[in-house]
């Protein structure tokens, strides 16, 4: 039996995240903020609408483009030598350490306790257009997958296989990979919540609303 | 890699882009071996136009080599890069001759004003069902009239290429069903609906008429033709020879040295018409009775020019490279030789070293790559991005290609007799990530070396 209050534990000792802001793609990098120790924000608005704080800004063929923090946090570092120079893509330009939110720590819990589909090879991986559909109409809660249920398209050197879902009957409670973005082999497609873990679910979900908290 | 060498060649100096993915690639050693570090740049993607004009601009380039894909057929990006305020040379056709002949229906009804003979189908890209059903009902009432036992609709993406996203139907009740499957397919990978309905040409042998023009588009010269029809079951190439057909070695049902001249008269009035004026290859289909149907011009220097490089002299001189050729015409230097100039001597056969299981429809093998040898050879050219001296893993964003390996022969025969003896000394190993040995295409390239021109 899994112990949702461990689990909390668990994170509530390392309850952050180091991510890099790394410039999209090439051009001359001119950083809005050179000093690390400041407090950024992440994209905010009922559909995450309105972006983060701006931590620089990429030009490009005459175009300016503003690199946003993607995500809240402290700037733990910034590569302000790089102000003023041409950078390639994936060049880092500066670091952000994130506090987990509780969505964010309701997510890492779920991991561990949800059924995890995992790609089975490094693909694009889309749903079938009948079930993408239905995800799209109704949101992806409201589909019931089952064992042996053709479920996604994996996309590899623009070659197409049929990928079948293989687990226990339950809904799609979690959608982890994006439109258009390669997934790792071994890495989860889609977390499935059978029907007799609902209660451990909400159990995770009202722990985890009612123990953790944010910082601003 | 071969045009980082063909710069090389032209004393030119040159900065190359790669992806994260293709950080591996020889291509990226070898840039940083011949021009240093700041010449090879890391962009976010291939794709991007953006991307590439802005590392020209940052290396100060005066030109941009579009390589074999993405943008090498894109007219707005060849447009872009010659009209915008820091001009840069695209290397390739103008961009008004790219936009004319790489659209397939364009190009078919000017060949056909020249009375040259094409394909019969639609001609236009169809995005509304109901037409694309009467197309197809036309299609196989036409064949079964001439009497074709098996009449064969050919469904392709019209954005796609390279044989990706065609489909055949063999009657018209399954007709709706892949003309969604490919209306689909081609909305996730080339983000346009638009499909071509045509007759499928059974039993056809694929074979190219490979051009080259200067700048001004008043001389124009062929280099022979190339088949190219021992294909993976996706129409992929795999084996390319020059020239098109052998008839001193090889019986055929038909005067194949007829249709070879007619091919390569039939290219060049088109390319005289339109003023070509870079490297291009004109593709062909022939019916096992030898009447043959312009497919369509790729206005680009394709993979396989190498082939018909090899079996080709300028001036009595051999070591011809067709692509040193298309960055020069391309720069703007006289052609300096015209068509009586060029000779063609001996066999050329070109194999593709792939990663993938013929045996599993060529399903692309995706891995490291431990060890990859070969025995050098006179007649032997092998071009590889794959390091030789480091394990490999291949990127699954691009096709697992491995190599070329280009043989010269004197005739057919010598030629397929180096090729086999060439097959028999590669050494190619590595492992998936559970474990499983690699998987490649060799054995393929032995057993259809035997038939290679053959055409019953």
């Amino acid at each position: 039996m899994i112990d949702v209050k461990q689990l909390l534990e668990e994170i509530k000792a390392s309850p952050f995240e180091e991510i890099e802001v790394v410039a999209p793609h090439t051009g001359v990098v001119r950083f809005a903020l050179k000093e690390p120790g400041g407090k950024v924000a992440g994209p905010s608005g009922s559909h995450l609408e309105k972006p983060g704080t701006a931590v620089a800004t990429l030009e490009r063929e005459r175009n300016l483009k503003t690199v946003y923090a993607g995500i809240k946090g402290d700037l733990a570092k910034v590569y302000a030598e790089l102000d003023g120079s041409f950078v390639e893509a994936g060049t880092p330009l500066c670091l952000i350490r994130h506090f987990l939110t509780k969505s964010e720590a309701i997510d890492s819990i779920l991991k561990k306790v949800l059924h995890l589909f995992y790609a089975p090879e490094r693909a694009k991986y889309f749903f079938i257009p009948e079930i993408d559909k239905k995800i799209k109409a109704l949101g992806a809660r409201n589909v019931k997958v089952r064992e042996g249920m053709e479920l996604f398209i994996a996309s590899r050197m623009k070659r197409e296989r049929p990928v079948a879902y293989t687990g226990p009957e339950g809904q799609i409670y979690t959608v982890y990979f994006q439109y258009e973005q390669n997934v790792d082999a071994g890495q989860p497609l889609i977390g499935v919540c059978p029907e007799s873990q609902v209660g451990l679910i909400q159990d995770v979900v009202g722990k985890v609303q009612s123990d953790w908290e944010e910082r601003d | 890699m071969r045009v980082a060498r063909a710069c090389e060649r032209l004393g030119l100096d040159f900065a190359c882009v790669y992806t994260a993915s293709d950080e591996q690639s020889g291509h990226v050693a070898l840039g940083r071996q011949l021009r240093g570090d700041a010449s090879v740049v890391r962009i976010q993607s291939y794709h991007d136009a953006n991307e590439i004009l802005s590392v020209a601009d940052h290396c100060g380039a005066t030109a941009v080599h579009p390589g074999y894909g993405f943008f090498a057929e894109d007219f707005r990006f060849a447009r872009r890069v010659t009209e915008r305020r820091r001009k840069l040379i695209f290397i390739g056709p103008s961009w008004k001759i790219i936009q004319s002949l790489g659209d397939k229906i364009n190009t078919k009804r000017l060949a056909r004003s020249l009375g040259v003979p094409t394909v019969p189908g639609s001609d236009r890209p169809v995005y509304d069902e109901l037409e694309a059903e009467e197309i197809a009902a036309t299609l196989f009432a036409f064949q079964s009239e001439q009497g074709i036992e098996k009449p064969l609709v050919l469904v392709k993406a019209s954005a796609g290429g390279g044989g990706m996203g065609i489909e055949e139907v063999y009657t018209i009740d399954k007709f709706k069903n892949v003309y969604r499957r490919i209306r689909n397919y081609a909305k996730r990978q080339f983000h346009d609906e638009g499909v071509l309905i045509e007759q499928r040409i059974h039993h056809f042998n694929h074979l190219e008429v490979q051009i080259l023009g200067a700048r001004g588009g008043a001389d124009i010269v062929h280099f022979g033709t190339r088949n190219c029809s021992i294909q993976s079951t996706g129409r992929q190439k795999r084996i390319e020879v020059a020239p098109g057909f052998a008839p001193a070695e090889v019986s055929y049902n038909f005067d194949a040295a007829k249709v070879l001249g007619d091919i390569v008269d039939h290219s060049l009035a088109i390319a005289r018409e339109v003023g070509y004026d870079n490297a291009g290859t004109w593709e062909w289909m022939v019916t096992p009775v030898g009447q043959p149907f312009l497919m369509e011009v790729n206005t680009r220097i394709q993979v396989e020019n190498g082939v018909s490089a090899i079996v080709s002299k300028i001036k009595g001189q051999g070591g011809v490279d067709l692509i040193a050729e298309q960055i020069r015409l391309g720069l703007g230097d006289a052609m300096g030789y015209g068509q009586s100039d060029v000779a063609l001597c001996g066999a050329g056969i070109e194999y593709r070293i792939i990663a993938e299981d013929p045996a599993a429809k060529f399903a692309p093998w995706v891995g490291r790559i431990d060890r990859f040898a070969w025995q050098g050879a006179p007649w032997l050219q092998m071009f590889t991005h794959i390091p030789l001296d480091a394990p490999y893993e291949i990127p699954i964003e691009y096709d697992p290609n491995l190599a070329l390996a280009i043989i010269w022969g004197k005739d057919l025969a010598e030629a397929k007799a180096r090729g086999l003896e060439f097959l028999g000394g590669v050494e190619l190993a590595g492992q998936d990530p559970v474990g499983s040995p690699l998987r490649s295409n060799l054995s393929f390239l032995r057993e259809k070396t035997a038939s290679i021109l053959e055409f019953h």
